[in-house]
């Protein structure tokens, strides 16, 4: 069959692929999923995605809109037009216990069903399902104490401020927290004014400056349960926060930084990799601009490469940009809310009756995006736009997931899903 | 340089590339994360500080120095998610650093590459000795800066357009139409090996090659700062590669040089001439156009095995080109060929970046991940698209490096590479 017949049958061209479009935690969920049935995928990114600059955690559901302890009930009564409510509490469960179990227990540990309570760089405390074994020893509990040490010559870690914020909070199990700060001196490289804690990571994975680092901190932290440090503790070598443990004599814990975020570059470069080793082509630099449909289905996606576009042959495609941070979804000058490769029908068209003058108040502009069927294909009313076009993570209409912290469990289980429903469909 | 030029410079970096490009920095850091350089030296203080976030500061001044440790190897544009252009921005801002404050000789120097493939090809044994002897080395690291360690490329005796006029003409008649043949300097000169495995390959295949006569593609200019002597180095080879064979494909195996065809010269140098944006749409690195022919069902696969594990590295100038990773792709096509991906950014010489004495020692940190893997996965031969990337491969790890078309050609009974 040629490609003009293939495509007037309305079937895939020979050669065409599953197109992924986006390196984010969805993008790089889906594409694993589906390469991992066997299916033959190309992920087309315009950069790097969004997972390196996380925490390096991952959040199911934190604020619903009080504090959340047991994540997975609160995923089952959430409103109808949020994105858990056609995913279900037991997919969201599976999904995220399958990223989990794929990264290994030397990236993600944590039971979905319960949420951890982790300081922040400022000294609040964050709920999140899964943790790097590196951070889960400072979950907030009644009656310990912590040590916050920092480094001097690393900007972006204030022990005193986030030492000063966990003292005068209660634990979320009710009892008192004691939290007192220290400094430690030591540069990571000779000169440098104002190192970011990637430049401390990248020191970290030569083991003799690990050990001189954790002499520091053991002769700095004082009366503790518990030591807490800037998550520094080595980007390429995982395993420098058991050395540093074992060399200070008590629990270590990182807490994350702004980005450059170490904890979530870990995340981003291991799934990366798995992605890489499971067959995928990664095409990284080259944004998807547009498609070209036959027959009610895309048969190709059209990316621009250097000197001019390529079109990629589509058996499906899971379309994963994100949401208004990375541009995918945009606001012109006169409020008009568009989606920018497909034209998707979006949940909402006009910007300016969705923003509130409250900053912290809800905007309901934030939960603006693309509805789907139950397969997790974007609809123009009840009807799929095309047959064989699917989205997932933050480009999904119903959730404010900044303050709700459920990025990532619609991220996963909804990559999940479409993956799921791609290799159902051409199973059959 | 004049002072005119100058002028136009730095209108271009103000309007072009600050308002259309900078203003989108959301100060992520993601290409922090990726810069190769600024992981290993303090002396560049990364792609968002020296670009997006100093250029707002400048306000006329010419920009400090920093921006001159930049290697000009492009991955923070292409890990930007918001399309912000960094390095270009970043190379226009050296441009006009060199244009308002000079460019030392050395650089105009290491930038005549088809000058060196001219001179240095009939005494090519005398050249190959002379940069081959420590004391001469040392004495250029003294008058010239260029760094006495650093890999010089070997001269031959005979070059690609000497092998085209002397081998017996092609037996087969094409059955697949034309293509243009784009060699660059090394190609043409230093290591003709690579490029005439892809003429016998392209042949094979039924394709009818046109090989042009054709000058350097100004891509080491460029990044030296020297935009006037690149433009009008890429604008002769981009008529020298239309002349012949209208509208069809244009296939390189100068990794770097396919990129400065496709985008480098419009994006960085500014240039709009249709004739070399004709030229870029039409550019195919190699192993991207026979994964084209074979992702459509039109590539012979009934590949001879190769058992051998090769180590490819793709360099930071093919990855920028948007393709993908083709020639990873298409060597998996082989046979009991093992690839394994580098997973480097960068090797560190970025043309002519790791060349330059004070700069050698940065060259060889950011390589350094990637000699180490070279040299724990490889079986005698590494593989990479790239000339000068191969030279510095070669020289750091003492392991032959290939371009991966030298596989394909023996995978498809064409000839063997020594040391497989």
């Amino acid at each position: 069959m040629t490609l003009r017949q293939a495509q007037a049958a309305g079937s895939p061209a020979p050669g065409a692929r599953v197109i992924v479009i986006g390196a984010g935690l969805a993008g790089l969920s889906a594409a694993l999923r589906l390469a991992q049935a066997g299916r033959p995928v190309t992920l087309v990114t315009k950069g790097a995605g969004g997972l390196g600059l996380s925490q390096g955690t991952i959040d199911i559901l934190g604020y619903a809109p009080e504090r959340v302890a047991r994540p997975l009930d609160a995923v089952a009564s959430v409103a109808s037009e949020h994105p858990y409510a056609s995913l279900g509490a037991d997919a969201v469960a599976a999904s995220i216990a399958w990223l989990r179990d794929e990264l290994g227990p030397e990236l993600l540990v944590g039971d979905p069903a319960v949420n951890l309570h982790l300081p922040t760089a400022v000294g609040s405390i964050r709920p999140t399902a899964l943790a790097q074994p590196s951070m889960v020893a400072a979950d907030v509990v009644g009656g310990r104490r912590y040590a916050v040490v920092g480094v001097r010559q690393l900007k972006d870690f204030q022990a005193d401020l986030i030492a000063g914020n966990l003292a005068r909070s209660t634990a979320p199990d009710g009892g008192p927290v004691a939290a007192h700060p220290a400094w430690i001196d030591l540069p990571a490289r000779p000169g440098e004014a104002d190192p970011t804690g990637l430049t401390y990571a990248r020191a970290m994975d030569d083991e003799s400056f690990a050990d001189r680092f954790a002499d520091a901190v053991h002769a700095a932290a004082g009366e503790c349960d518990v030591v807490v440090v800037p998550a520094v503790l080595g980007v390429r070598r995982l395993g420098v926060w058991r050395q540093v443990s074992e060399r200070v004599g008590r629990p270590v814990a990182e807490i994350a930084l702004q980005p450059p975020s170490v904890p979530g570059l870990r995340l981003d470069r291991a799934l990366l990799a798995q992605v890489k080793a499971a067959g995928v082509r990664v095409i990284q630099g080259a944004a998807a601009i547009g498609c070209r449909a036959e027959g009610g289905r895309v048969a190709s996606v059209t990316v621009a490469a250097a000197g001019g576009p390529r079109e990629l042959a589509a058996s499906a495609v899971v379309y994963a940009p994100g949401g208004f941070e990375s541009g995918a979804l945009d606001v012109d000058s006169h409020g008009a809310i568009r989606e920018r490769v497909f034209g998707l029908p979006l949940s909402a068209s006009d910007a300016f009756a969705l923003v509130g003058p409250d900053f912290w108040a809800p905007h309901p502009l934030f939960a603006v995006g693309v509805l789907t069927d139950a397969d997790g294909r974007p609809v123009a009313g009840a009807e799929p736009v095309l047959s064989n076009l699917y989205a997932a993570g933050g480009l999904l209409a119903g959730a404010e997931r900044w303050c709700e912290k459920s990025g990532d469990g619609i991220a996963v289980a909804s990559a999940v899903r479409a993956a799921d429903a791609i290799i159902e469909g051409s199973a059959a | 340089m004049s002072e005119s030029n100058a002028k136009k410079l730095r209108e271009r970096l103000n309007n072009e590339l600050k308002r259309a490009s900078l203003d989108a920095c959301v100060k992520c850091t993601i290409c922090e994360q990726s810069c190769p350089v600024s992981a290993v030296t303090p002396l560049f203080s990364g792609p968002k500080f020296v670009g997006p976030q100093a250029e707002r500061f400048r306000d006329g001044a010419s920009v400090d120095h920093s921006v001159d440790y930049c290697s000009s190897c492009g991955t923070c544009s292409v890990v930007c998610p918001q399309g912000v252009k960094v390095a270009e921005l970043n190379s226009l801002a050296r441009a006009v650093l060199k244009a308002e404050h000079g460019v030392p000789v050395r650089d105009r120097l290491i930038t005549q590459t088809t000058l060196m493939g001219k001179a240095m090809t009939p005494v090519a044994p005398i050249a190959n000795a002379v940069l081959g002897n420590s004391a001469a080395r040392k004495a250029m690291e003294l008058v010239m800066g260029v760094a006495a360690s650093a890999p010089m490329p070997t001269a031959h005796g005979q070059t690609l357009r000497g092998w085209l006029k002397k081998r017996p003409a092609p037996t087969k008649a094409p059955t697949r139409g034309q293509v243009v043949f784009f060699h660059g300097c090394a190609g043409g000169y230093f290591e003709t090996e690579a490029a005439k495995c892809a003429v016998e390959v392209l042949e094979f295949l039924g394709f009818e090659v046109l090989v042009p006569e054709q000058g350097c593609c100004g891509l080491a200019e460029q990044s030296n700062g020297l935009f006037e002597q690149a433009s009008s180095s890429v604008r002769a080879l981009v008529g020298q590669l239309r002349k012949p064979g209208v509208g069809v494909p244009i296939v390189s195996t100068a990794g770097s040089c396919g990129g400065m065809l496709k985008h480098e010269a419009h994006e960085i140098l500014g240039l709009d001439d249709p004739d070399l944006l004709d030229v870029g749409r039409r550019t195919r690195d190699i192993s991207e156009f026979l994964m084209e022919l074979h992702d459509a069902g039109d590539l012979p696969t009934d590949f001879a095995p190769i058992a051998a594990r090769v180590p490819y590295h793709q360099p930071c100038q093919v990855r920028s080109q948007g393709i993908g990773m083709p020639a990873a792709d298409l060597l998996r096509l082989i046979p009991k060929l093992e690839v394994v991906e580098s997973g480097a950014i960068c090797c560190g010489i970025a043309g002519t970046y790791g060349l330059k004495k004070e700069k050698y020692e940065i060259a060889q940190a950011v390589g350094k991940p990637l000699f180490d893997m070279v040299l724990e996965t490889n079986q005698g031969v590494a593989a990479c698209d790239t000339e000068t990337c191969r030279w510095q491969i070669a020289k750091s790890t003492g392991v032959k490096t290939i371009h991966p078309i030298q596989l394909v050609h023996q995978a498809y009974g064409l000839g063997r590479v020594e040391g497989l």
